[in-house]
């Protein structure tokens, strides 16, 4: 038997193809289930307030910043001779470049405000506290994870402020005992800042560590799913 | 009574030894991975740079007075400076803070760091700024028109 209307939390579907095709997957996979549970009648306490958003917010961040920097390296090109003038060219040539780069540049910079936010909150309202205290240690590693995204993509334009500020980056960690000048080594893919840096950088900005930070991401909302939002004060 | 098949295999500790196995080389396969990606990613010893060598000689007119030559020595960024007739110093160029690269002022006779601004005269010490030490110096010479700087 055919639906006539398809109910969806608050939507309503008419649409005959579209009820057919969401009948389709929902005989097989049982999504209506999920989408009623988990999103349109999913209840959202009333003590929330809008400092409850700023995780969210840094999520919508991180989710820009996939984006914009896919299409960034359609154009940048990781190699010294070639790392500044094809920033220049996303810059000034290319229709949008400086839309594109300006959001990705700025965004990376609003998230660890957004993510300072958020941790704040969590902090001082105690809501890191049991049964909570896992997934405060996964979102201190998140936090970490995008510190480390914005160190290697800070050294990507290849500018003086970019080549120094890696210089000093790289020669902190140098400090540490036994560990430190290997550390330092190893970062650098050798003893100073040249291709091999760049070459590396590049590779954990725009793989290493989005792979990692997307699967913790990904295990912050499962806990957040499985505990719940926390009570009010 | 005669006793089954599945007694006599002993299907319990069986399927125990075949999960510790599978686990043990497992384990043995994820080592052995881990070896070749450490060694793939640890830089190799000629990405290292050059100018390795613990001496150096270069044709004196190189560094005219009252000019300074960088150079590269032990590794590391250096500098040669002829401030005046008499005197030639060679120092390492790696800030003692943070190892930007310093700048020699010609008018000051200073070496200046561009990146938070610890100063520097000709033999090393530390004038200001946040360097906790001074720059390490080489010992310098002229001999039959070449310069030779040799670690001290
Ligand atoms: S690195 Fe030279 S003053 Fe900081």
């Amino acid at each position: 038997m055919e639906l006539e209307t398809l109910e969806l939390g608050p939507l309503k579907i008419r649409n005959k193809l579209a009820i057919r095709l969401f009948s389709a997957v929902d005989d097989r996979l049982g999504v209506k289930e999920i989408l009623q549970d988990e999103m349109f009648e999913k209840i959202v306490p009333a003590h929330l307030t809008f400092w409850a958003c700023f995780g969210g917010i840094s999520f919508f961040i991180f989710i820009c910043q996939i984006v914009t920097g896919a299409l960034l390296m359609i154009y940048y090109e990781p190699s010294i001779m070639k790392a500044h003038s094809s920033v220049a060219r996303i810059m000034n040539d290319v229709p949008f470049g400086w839309l594109i780069r300006g959001v990705h540049a700025w965004g990376s910079n609003l998230m660890i405000i957004t993510i300072l936010i958020h941790m704040t909150k969590i902090f001082v309202t105690g809501i890191y506290k049991a049964p909570r205290e896992l997934n405060w240690v996964v979102g201190v590693t998140l936090f970490l994870l995008t510190l480390g995204m914005s160190f290697t993509g800070y050294l990507l334009p290849w500018t003086q402020l970019a080549y120094w500020a890696t210089v000093v980056g790289t020669e902190t960690p140098a400090a540490m005992p036994v560990v430190g000048e290997h550390l330092r080594y190893f970062l650098r893919g050798g003893e100073d800042i040249g291709q091999i840096t760049l070459t590396r950088f590049f590779a954990i900005h725009v793989m290493i560590l989005p792979l990692i930070l997307a699967s913790i991401v990904g295990l912050h909302l499962v806990q957040i799913r499985r505990q719940g939002i926390s009570g009010p004060m | 009574m005669s006793s089954t098949l599945a007694d006599n295999l002993n299907l319990d500790t069986r399927r125990r030894f075949l999960g510790m196995s599978a686990a043990f080389f497992s384990a043995i396969g994820a080592a052995m991975m881990v070896i070749p990606i450490f060694q793939y990613l640890w830089p190799r010893q000629e990405s290292a740079g050059e100018g390795g060598a613990r001496s150096m000689k270069f044709p004196a007119g190189e560094v005219p007075i009252g000019d300074a030559k960088f150079i590269r020595f032990l590794n590391k960024p250096a500098v040669v400076i002829r401030p005046n007739e008499q005197e030639l110093v060679a120092l390492s160029v790696v800030c003692t803070h943070l190892g930007c690269v310093v700048k020699w002022d010609e008018k000051s006779n200073e070496l200046r760091c561009p990146c938070h601004g610890a100063r520097f005269d000709t033999s090393g010490t530390v004038l200001g700024g946040p360097a906790p030490a001074p720059l390490p110096s080489f010992s310098a010479r002229i001999e039959d028109e070449y310069i030779i700087i040799e670690e001290v």
